[in-house]
């Protein structure tokens, strides 16, 4: 049996305090096995998001255990967290959040400088030509498009070579061709390094490239299966 | 790496910065400025001390010349020149007109250090010396058009005719002979001796200043000073050297430099007030990226430190332009103070005064800063999944609160361990702590009132009121930051007001119209007589009068005993005394009992009370005085109650009259008449000289002209120094209220859709500054009222009056500036079109 990338167990998590809270998890478990790719959908309001903070050791549960890449995160400190993110866990958001100051290459060389790694500049520039943009590596987020924007984000999700890559509505920001392009570097890149991947997307083409999908609502999750099943 | 990071997130520019820069390198300028100009004046008194002095050692003797013995001693020293000091009254020869001099008298020796300055320059003989009977004489141009006259005039003063044959340009040794409130005449020591004035008992300075042989050190002088006062124990005379050429200068430039210190660091506090805003707002633009930061594996200490050292370096930044304006004032500084202090204040670089000011800069930056980078360590990386309220207020982590506890303590101790009156500056530093609290709890007083204010019929003043207490209103930081320069504002306008309604208006009510000096005993009843008969409704009070100095109390030399600033000038140099077989009339004891009229035992003394309770004085304890080179110790009797401020004649010390049998000594009188008019004055003044040509009249309005002018001059640096800390103030109210008018061009933009016009806007608006500037306008008069009462009645010992000019004035200050600034913004807001912003929420 391929080890278990990610492990939850019995997790529930609710947000807000007294008559605002909400339970936003409710008992939910999932197993996603090392290369998988999952792809989370469901309504707004469903949990999809939160239980991906959850993955990416962004949100403590408030019961149940995580256990990510073999190491079970609750009760490690947010430094702690911060440092396994940092070699474990990459991550691509809708509205790409690079940072405006740095070039593509310093954004890229982020997660490598923090992690100590050697030569960050060098494996940056190698990632952003991995995503078609060696000749982009001078210019500032602002000097670029969308699309680009995202393949930047994308190779710096990548450049630390973590063993899960997580997405938040990778495409959501794109037109739908340049969303395709996305897609299929992320799809491309996870398959190369064998990288387990978990999406969460309203997009049910892009959700159903994915070799498992599962569906949430109201915290739980529903239907967790091949995606011929859910679009059925 | 957080400097790598750093450096990279500074490409943004420093557009947000702009405030924080001014307000840090405002303060940083003003305290290291003030301090530049203050060292670069003593250093000039320092280096320049033989010529201020006019030797390397000076000996003052008052009312006598040094006997035989004390003089042989002095010669055997090097080179001496003698010089004598008086005051007197210089008169037209046909009498129709008089002045107030200072006369100082000079030997051939003089000056030993620097250069007399005349025009024309003539030689020491050709300038002051006799030809037929008459006897040269220089004076500066303030004489020349006080009396009308032209080089080649005469002049007469006592019984000797003087001609004014140049100009006094530069008298090298000016501040060490003091600078009075006459102009001054130079003549030579024969003429003085022709005029007659020296009589027993005048008020006269007589100072022997030494030039010593070769390069003596400081060693040598000391070894000097020590000698003459072990082998003349009894001198009384007053010793200075070249290092102290001008203490009096040197304590009064060191304690307003001092206050301007103070002053300079509300400054620097208030806009620390801008510093935590811009930091703030600084702070709230970079959560994505503080969030994005964190989702990339950096932890809360790494980002903590990437936008601390952002933080130093835009502080570094305004430390460098704060200190190159600093550096660059005493230059500017020596130009303007030339006319106004006598000593040569040289431009110069001051690095141990720059430091102090960047250390304080820094010290700011650090105590307000570090509670909003706290709070950004804890941004989640959660805020770049869903949008959640940033909490932007609150405490961070309990290291980061205290860490800039610590820095607040020691920014407090060092303001207080740097001040030379440790105990003002004490109480500055709690007033602005207090300040600070208060004005906090102002602003939550405003906006609980606004909150629970009644619903009112008007938009405008509807919408005003929700902007006043809404989350994230203006209310606070437009309080703290105003509030600090407008309470320090208004206690310095009250205070300036306060002394200046003494000097120009209770004062010469309750002042006598003259004072007389020097009137020889033997004259004191023919001299009534006149008086009496010039000016029949006044009332003339006479006292013996002479100089003493306290030598020791309780037989402790007054150089062992520690006493508090506020008694210092009891002890320092020569005191009026007198003596007085009843109580005077005014006087009133407060302990003890007066001697009887024939009283013929130990020699008593009756105290002034304050001065006594201040130097730890208590009744039958002995004090020392030195008069007339005879040192006289006297027990003390009783205390006395005295009304310094009502200008008659007060003595801290009146002795039983036994004490000085035989001494001789001249009359102090003064004149009293209410109903005088100035041409009274101008008759008996003209009357008093003719009859009594050596006895010197000072006119109190006159001699109160010349303070006025003084406070004037200190009012305008006081006024000026109020400003530094109001600039800070409204840089950190306009930068308050920018951050402030980004969250209000969305609110304007979505009323104006709802049908709201300009018109309901720039009232609801303008309501909204009114209001609070209105209200922290009535906290600083308030604040201030109370702080300025303190000094002026509980420091300066003065009645105190509120001036309702300057409530008034504070008030139109307030609302002009809230509103004016607030306005100012929000025209740019009321002229935003709706579309682009819409899109972009």
């Amino acid at each position: 049996m391929t080890e278990a990338a990610i492990q939850l167990k019995d997790v529930s998590l609710t947000l807000g305090e007294g008559a605002s809270s909400v339970n936003v998890l409710k008992s939910v478990s999932l197993d996603v096995a090392a290369g998988e790719t999952t792809g989370i959908v469901g309504p707004s309001g469903s949990g999809k998001s939160t239980l991906l903070m959850v993955l990416a050791g962004l949100e403590r549960v408030d019961a149940g255990e995580v256990r990510i890449a073999g190491e079970v995160l609750n009760g490690k400190s947010e430094d702690q967290i911060a440092a396994f993110r940092g070699r474990n866990v990459g991550i691509v958001f809708q509205s790409f959040h690079l940072i405006p100051n740095m070039t593509a290459l310093e954004n890229v060389a982020v997660p490598l400088e923090l992690a100590g790694a050697a030569d960050p500049f060098g494996v940056a520039a190698r990632e952003l030509a991995a995503v078609g943009l060696a000749d982009r590596v001078t210019h500032y987020p602002g000097e670029l498009s969308g699309g680009e924007q995202q393949r930047v984000a994308i190779a710096r999700a990548l450049a630390p070579s973590p063993r899960i890559l997580i997405c938040d509505e990778p495409t959501g920001n794109l037109d739908q061709a340049t969303g395709k392009q996305v897609a299929d570097l992320l799809f491309a890149k996870a398959a190369e390094r064998a990288m387990t991947l978990v999406l969460v997307t309203h997009d049910p083409s892009l959700a159903a490239r994915c070799s498992r999908q599962v569906a949430m609502r109201s915290g739980r999750i529903e239907i967790d299966a091949a995606p011929a099943k859910i679009v059925a | 790496m957080a400097i790598r990071f750093s450096l990279r997130e500074m490409r943004g520019g420093l557009s947000g910065f702009l405030i924080f820069l001014a307000c840090i390198a405002l303060g940083v300028a003003a305290i290291g400025g003030v301090n530049s100009v203050a060292r670069s004046i003593s250093d000039g008194v320092a280096t320049q001390g033989q010529t201020l002095l006019g030797g390397d050692i000076r000996f003052q003797l008052n009312q006598r010349e040094a006997n035989q013995a004390e003089r042989a001693f002095l010669d055997g020293l090097g080179t001496v020149s003698e010089s004598s000091g008086m005051r007197s009254m210089a008169r037209l020869p046909d009498g129709s007109d008089q002045a107030l001099v200072e006369a100082k008298a000079v030997d051939d020796a003089y000056p030993l250090y620097g250069a007399l300055q005349t025009e024309p320059p003539l030689a020491r003989d050709a300038l002051l010396g006799e030809v037929s009977g008459v006897f040269g004489a220089a004076a500066p141009d303030l004489l020349f058009e006080r009396l009308h006259l032209k080089l080649g005039d005469s002049l007469k003063l006592g019984n000797a005719t003087f001609e004014l044959r140049a100009r006094l340009v530069g008298e090298p040794d000016a501040v060490s002979d003091g600078f009075g409130f006459a102009p001054r005449l130079l003549i030579s020591r024969k003429g003085l001796e022709a005029s007659g004035l020296v009589q027993p008992g005048s008020l006269v300075e007589n100072a022997y200043k030494v030039r010593l042989p070769g390069n003596a050190s400081e060693a040598d002088i000391e070894t000097v000073r020590r000698q003459a006062a072990e082998r003349f124990p009894e001198a009384g005379w007053s010793i200075r050297n070249r290092t102290n050429a001008a203490p009096a200068l040197s304590s009064n430039i060191e304690r307003f430099s001092q206050f301007l210190t103070l002053v300079g660091l509300t400054a620097l506090v208030v806009g620390g007030v801008g510093v935590a805003n811009a930091v703030r707002a600084y702070l709230d633009g970079k959560r994505a990226v503080i969030a994005t930061f964190k989702s990339l594996g950096a932890s809360g200490g790494f980002v903590f430190f990437v936008y601390l050292v952002q933080i130093l370096m835009i502080s570094g930044l305004g430390i460098l332009a704060g200190l190159l304006l600093g550096a660059a004032m005493p230059f500017a500084a020596s130009a303007a103070l030339q006319s106004v202090i006598p000593v040569p204040a040289e431009g110069g670089f001051y690095p141990g005064s720059l430091a102090l000011a960047a250390l304080f800069g820094l010290m700011v930056t650090l105590v307000f800063a570090l509670l909003p980078l706290g709070r950004a360590r804890d941004v989640p990386a959660t805020a770049l999944f869903r949008e959640m309220g940033f909490e932007s207020r609150g405490l961070p982590r309990l290291p980061y609160v205290v860490i800039a506890l610590a820095i607040a303590v020691a920014l407090a101790t060092l303001a207080i361990f740097m001040a030379n009156d440790r105990r003002i500056a004490a109480i500055f530093v709690g007033a602005t702590i207090f300040s600070f609290l208060v004005l906090r709890i102002v602003s939550a007083l405003v906006q609980f009132i606004a909150r629970k204010s009644p619903r009112v019929r008007s938009t405008a003043l509807r919408l005003a009121v929700g902007n006043i207490h809404r989350p994230g209103a203006l209310t606070p930081s437009v309080v703290l930051s105003l509030g600090l320069g407008l309470t320090l504002l208004v206690t310095l306008a009250l205070i300036d007001g306060n002394l200046r309604r003494q000097i120009g208006g209770s004062l010469p009510e309750r002042a006598p119209n003259f004072f007389f000096v020097d009137i020889q005993a033997a004259d004191v009843d023919a001299f009534a007589a006149l008086v009496g008969k010039e000016a029949p409704s006044g009332t003339l009070t006479k006292v013996p009068m002479l100089r003493g100095r306290l030598m020791a109390l309780n037989g402790v030399p007054v150089d062992k005993v520690k006493v508090p600033p506020e008694a210092a000038w009891v002890l320092r140099g020569d005191r009026g005394v007198t003596y007085a077989p009843a109580k005077p009339e005014n006087a009133t004891l407060i302990e003890g009992s007066w001697w009887p009229a024939d009283y013929r035992g130990e020699p008593l003394v009756s105290f002034s009370a304050d001065e006594a309770k201040a130097l730890g004085l208590k009744l039958d304890d002995t004090v020392t005085v030195n008069v007339l080179g005879r040192n006289i110790t006297a027990r003390i009797s009783s205390f006395r109650r005295v009304q310094w401020e009502s200008m008659g004649i007060n003595f801290v010390m009146v002795f039983s009259p036994n004490t000085f049998a035989g001494a001789p000594h001249s009359w102090l009188a003064t004149l009293s008449d209410k109903s005088a008019t100035v041409a009274d004055d101008a008759r008996l003044l003209n009357a008093v000289t003719r009859a009594y040509p050596t006895v010197t009249t000072v006119r109190v309005k006159d001699a109160l002209d010349v303070v006025n002018q003084l406070v004037g001059q200190i009012g305008t640096a006081i006024r000026a120094a109020a400003g530094v800390a109001l600039i800070a103030s409204v840089l950190v109210l306009a930068g308050a209220l920018a951050a402030g008018n980004r969250a209000r061009v969305h609110d304007a933009v979505v009323l104006k859709t709802l049908g709201a016009t300009r018109r309901t806007l720039i009232a609801a608006f303008s309501l909204e500054y009114m209001l609070i500037g209105l209200a922290t306008a009535i906290f600083a008069l308030f604040a201030g009222g109370i702080a300025a009462w303190f000094v002026v009645s509980n420091v300066m010992t003065l009645p105190w009056t509120f001036l309702p000019e300057v409530a008034i004035g504070t008030i139109v200050l307030s609302l002009v500036v809230t509103v004016g600034i607030g306005l100012v913004g929000t025209w740019r807001i009321l002229g935003q079109k709706a579309a682009p912003v819409l899109r972009s929420l």
